[in-house]
């Protein structure tokens, strides 16, 4: 106790309090989430101080609005949420399993065990419970046309954990097309080339796909036309508004009509850019009713706008950098950095492109693409915490899709694994193990049904006959997972319920070893925190 | 019109915010006032510049401000983070939820309360007839303010627009632990952050038919200077020739907890990283922040009490105004003169001419005298160029620079006995002080608007009791109080002058100092720390090396480059 020494103030926890700190704090994040879990959870409504609302039913939004204190809560937290980075999904698992890991321990270690043993058997029932995940999977066969039925089924068991059934269906088929659209072959996903856009307008059920790109800016012209068809996109990073060139250059000038020259020659070189502009649209337009639409990174000003609509060309400036990326995957062509490189291949094209305005947000469409790349999942809601929810839901759907792609595989849900690892490690893994180590295994087993268990609970049946007749049923042989609206076991092969393998193999690797850590404490000292109270 | 866009990142910086946009309302609804002084009616400002128009969907006309501003979560008050005009009253019933079938709860915050000034300026805003006996007294709103202002929204008198306002949330440290720079380094490029700041200031960008400037004020005492640092490199990226104005301030509350060996190191550190990341993002930083600004010469003539920031703001807001108002001067050019303003120009002008002659020096000193002094008389015996006092700290006084380039501003000055001084008595004045002066500098530039620095309602008592009702000083102190506020004091003249002078070199030159020897040097003790800031040892280096590039610019026989082998 050397630190007492030095420190009288310090308040020292020794080894039984600290576990039993710990343990309660894991304890008391899984009771906040645990309701949060499967199909039949509670939303969370959120009401901030200043009246804000937040809906939730995600354990990762909830984490992050929880303003968390304890450290132990926060380590957890920490995790979760890095479970979510990771895999995009199982934050609320994560959490009540670490809860369920630290609940169960602490029955051994009340009975006089040592922490270091329990994590022993903790490692060995983890790694068994990774081998036993590879030969659970159900692996998919992706190539080049997916099994879209399956990436269905992903997408919906992720999506009605969030949503309302209906709403759940509706973006499933939204998502699971998204995600086929931006899919090239032999390369990664980029989920990032699905856009994400958002109305306050109108209600959930008008959410859609549109097949090419939302803008969320207009043209700043009050004579171009707000609805073109058969258009030319060109996708352009050039700055079309007159600038000092550069700052640090200045202007060296000494009377007024030097200064006057100067600001004209300027002003030329932005109009010689416009120009060039224009040159293409007379040349790719000319004789046919098609029109011409300039989509700029960069910034446009008035007059140059002024020039680009007489000439009846649709300008829109200041596009988000990564638009500039999609426009061309959604439309064709190359994004042009200069308009020296200006020629008919660089276009794009779109069958429609049109405005849409709501108060003072402008809103562009560019539609009937032709072979899209890239897409828009365009999100209405009446209000922004509706709006917000749903956006939520549609990244851990988009995730899911991309993870099952991504691993091939899938495992089956509504408790199944859960179930089917535990009774792996009960009947096979704890008699291989030497002594004392095999209580640690069966704490592991055991832990793995808080899944199931919860399920049962959040939808009001009684935990202990759901689990008896889960077990009951995988003791026989078959691989059942629990029906939320009867009670009864289902095969989730036949409804459809499938996890992602990506997700739960995270959670597994994850989960047992913060609850070691935390289980391995000594001793916790709190000091010094009041030598830097704020004044 | 040439636009400004306004970032404000942290809690200081959005508390001198707060302040400089109750200063442009003020002025504002003073113009469309049938009884107000008629400098307020022909400002020739154009507040298009810092302003924009919009409408919400239910077709109400909103003026709000160009602004992103960022806090952490929950530094906004009982201000929603919507803003106050577009949203409708949301519906807090659980069965209303649209989206969910099976069971809702509701977790309820304790609700920030509205204080007294913000309620009643939200009875104004519904137009109740107010029963006589229930009004509120603008005595009890001054000094419900003076009490209790915990939030920067607590004091702020305008309306935000929603994409205006971001909480950074999910950090899971309190205020207390973000710090120091290595906290804030991942907020910006994990998670959504980043590209959430990126796209509201697109938002306001994209708006802008000719964007002149961005003027950031970033709160450099914590983790947010990393979060600004990230931010500017984006900026850069994005708007490539938009000059950036970065006001790097703090509030005196950093200075003041006696601190550890260790966490004095880590606050050095953080200083020298702090200032060596942020200035080679923008084309002009200014550093404010006294100590102690209470014992300064600045506030001669103020009361402030130290250990509030909505006071200390105050002042900072007050300098920041002025600076600001020559890009707002609706004039042709910079040598143009109208009957009521002087010495227009815009951002990439005064960028230029501070950092672009002779020595390229781009950082650049904040002096401020609220109130200015008498232009003529009994009170000058000091001349007006010389009664304005430093905002930045850790600077050389005294120091005769030939090579210096100034920048001042005078808004409303003043004769001794409170007449107005016309805008050509103004420039004869100056220009006179100067050519009597031993030692000039090497080039002045003066802007000068007649409309004098309003002293809204929800602004801090901090006149002292020689402070006239118009910021005349007086010869004799007003009995009674010692502090006086906007009920008092309706105006004020004031001064503000941006230097470029080597007087900022022991600025510059402690905080390179402190990275050599806690950061570079073999075995230094805060080498492990900035380590796990994320720097490697080459970064670190190179840190040092811009500083000293720096100091090198200001003064070319130093010694600083050598004792480094």
């Amino acid at each position: 106790m050397s630190l007492r020494l030095l420190n009288p103030n310090a308040e020292v926890l020794n080894t039984n309090a600290a576990v039993g700190m710990n343990i309660n704090a894991a304890t008391g994040l899984q009771d906040v989430l645990k309701s949060n879990l499967g199909p039949k959870g509670t939303i969370k409504m959120l009401v901030g101080g200043s009246g804000d609302i937040k809906l939730t039913k995600d354990g990762n939004t909830l984490l992050k609005e929880m303003q968390i204190q304890n450290p132990t809560a926060i380590m957890i937290a920490r995790t979760a949420v890095a479970q979510d980075d990771i895999s995009g999904d199982g934050t609320t698992s994560t959490v009540i399993f670490i809860g369920e890991l630290m609940k169960q321990s602490g029955r051994y270690i009340d009975e006089g065990m040592h922490p270091r043993i329990l994590v022993d058997g903790f490692d060995i029932a983890k790694r068994a419970t990774l081998q036993f995940l590879e030969k659970f999977k159900t692996p998919v066969v992706m190539g080049d046309n997916p099994d879209k039925e399956i990436l269905k089924m992903v997408a919906r068991t992720t999506l009605r954990t969030k949503l309302y059934e209906a709403m759940a269906d509706q973006l499933t088929d939204i998502i699971v097309n998204a995600v086929l659209c931006i899919r090239k072959p032999e390369e990664p996903i980029d989920l990032f080339m699905v856009e994400i856009m958002h109305m306050r307008h109108k209600f959930d059920v008008d959410t859609r796909l549109v097949e090419g790109l939302v803008l969320d800016h207009g043209s700043r012209h009050p004579d171009m036309k707000r609805r073109v068809e058969n258009c030319h996109i060109l996708t352009c990073n050039v700055s079309l508004e007159y600038e000092k060139s550069e700052v640090n250059a200045g202007f060296f000038y000494s009377n007024a009509e030097q200064r006057e020259a100067m600001v004209i020659a300027e002003r030329r070189q932005v109009d010689e850019r416009v120009q060039k502009i224009i040159e293409l649209k007379r040349k790719v337009c000319s004789g046919n009713d098609n029109n011409f639409v300039v989509i700029n990174q960069k910034g446009i000003d008035p007059p140059s706008l002024d020039l680009l609509a007489r000439e009846g060309i649709v300008a829109l400036r200041r596009a988000k950098r990564r638009n500039m990326e999609r426009l061309v995957l959604a439309c064709g062509g190359e994004a042009v950095n200069s308009v020296d490189d200006l020629s008919p291949d660089c276009l794009g094209w779109a069958g429609l492109v049109y405005e849409h305005v709501l108060g003072e947000e402008k809103y562009t469409f560019v539609e009937n693409v032709k072979n899209p790349h890239s897409c828009t999942i365009l999100i209405k809601g009446p209000n922004d915490h509706t709006i917000a929810q749903i956006k939520d839901a549609v990244r851990d759907g988009l995730r899911a899709v991309k993870n099952t792609i991504e691993d091939e595989a899938v495992v089956m849900g509504a408790g199944a694994f859960e179930v089917a690892a535990r009774h792996y490690l009960l009947n096979e893994v704890k008699k291989t193990v030497q002594g004392r180590a095999q209580l640690g295994v069966e704490a592991f087993a055991n832990a793995l049904l808080v899944v199931p268990k919860t399920l049962a609970e959040n939808s009001g049946l009684d935990t202990q006959d759901v689990i008896i007749a889960l077990t009951g049923e995988h003791d026989k042989g078959n691989v059942v997972g629990l029906n939320l609206h009867t009670g009864e076991p289902l095969d989730p092969e036949m409804e459809g319920i499938f996890d992602n393998y990506s997700v739960k193999r995270q959670l597994i690797n994850s989960g047992p070893v913060i609850a070691s850590q935390l289980l391995l404490v000594d001793e916790v000292i709190r000091a010094g925190r009041n030598m830097r109270k704020p004044t | 019109m040439r636009e400004i866009v306004t970032i404000q990142v942290g809690d200081f910086a959005n508390f001198i915010g707060s302040h400089f946009w109750n200063f442009q309302d003020e002025l504002l609804g003073l113009a469309e006032e049938p009884h107000a002084d008629q400098a307020y009616k022909n400002q020739s400002l154009d507040t298009d510049v810092l302003f924009r128009a919009g409408e919400t969907q239910q077709g109400t006309l909103t003026y709000t401000p160009r602004l992103v501003s960022i806090g952490l979560q929950g530094s906004l008050g009982s201000l929603s983070s919507h803003g106050s005009i577009y949203n409708d009253v949301p519906s807090y019933d659980p069965s209303h939820v649209a989206t969910w079938e099976g069971n809702v709860t509701k977790q309820v915050a304790q609700p920030h309360k509205k204080n007294l000034f913000l309620q009643s300026l939200y009875k104004e805003e519904l137009h109740q007839p107010t029963p006589s006996t229930n009004e509120i007294k603008d005595e009890d709103l001054v000094k419900c303010l003076e009490n209790d202002v915990q939030y920067w929204t607590d004091f702020s008198k305008v309306h935000y627009h929603p994409q205006s306002l971001y909480e950074v949330s999910g950090l899971f440290t309190g205020i207390q632990g973000f710090d120091n720079y290595g906290i804030g380094k991942d907020v910006f490029s994990k998670g959504p952050c980043g590209e959430e700041m990126n796209e509201r200031l697109r938002f306001f960008v994209e708006e802008c038919d000719h964007i002149q400037g961005i003027q950031f004020v970033v709160d450099d005492s914590g983790g947010f200077s990393s979060v600004a640092a990230d931010f500017l490199e984006n900026i850069a990226d994005e708007y490539t020739n938009t000059p950036v104005m970065l006001y790097s301030a703090r509030g005196p509350g950093t200075y003041m907890n006696p601190l550890s060996q260790k966490g004095s190191i880590s606050r050095a550190l953080h200083d020298a990283v702090s200032f060596s990341r942020l200035s080679p993002l923008c084309k002009l930083i200014v550093p404010i922040g006294l100590p102690s600004l209470s014992t300064s010469k600045v506030s001669s003539f103020l009361c402030i009490k130290d250990a509030k920031p909505f006071h200390c703001s105050a002042v900072y807001a007050a300098a920041l105004h002025s600076i600001t108002t020559p890009f707002r001067m609706g004039l042709p050019g910079p040598t143009v003169d109208s009957e009521y303003v002087t010495g227009s120009m815009d951002v990439s002008g005064i960028v230029s001419m501070l950092t672009g002659q002779g020595r390229q020096n781009m950082v650049t000193m904040l002096d401020v005298a609220i109130p200015a002094p008498p232009l003529t008389g009994v009170r000058s015996q000091l001349n007006f160029p010389e009664s304005l006092y430093s905002l930045t700290p850790e600077i050389a006084v005294d120091v005769e620079d030939l090579e210096a380039i100034e920048f001042m501003t005078i808004l409303g000055a003043l004769h001794s006995g409170g007449k107005q001084a016309s805008i050509l008595e103004v420039k004869d004045s100056i220009v006179s002080t100067y050519e009597n002066a031993v030692t000039r500098p090497r080039f002045c530039h003066l802007s000068a608007s007649l409309c004098p620095l309003p002293v809204p309602l929800p602004f801090p008592s901090i006149f002292g009791n020689h402070v006239g009702q118009r910021g005349e000083l007086l010869q004799n102190p007003i009995p009674g109080s010692k502090s006086r506020g906007s009920l008092d004091v309706h105006s004020i003249p004031i001064a503000a002058r941006l230097r470029s002078s080597s007087a900022v070199l022991p600025f510059i030159e402690k905080r390179l100092g402190h990275l050599r020897k806690f950061g570079i040097e073999r075995g230094a003790a805060g080498a492990q720390l900035l380590r796990s800031w994320g720097f490697e040892n080459d970064e670190v280096g190179d840190m040092g090396e811009t500083l000293s590039k720096m100091v090198m610019s200001l003064d070319p026989y130093s010694q600083v480059s050598s004792d480094s082998d």
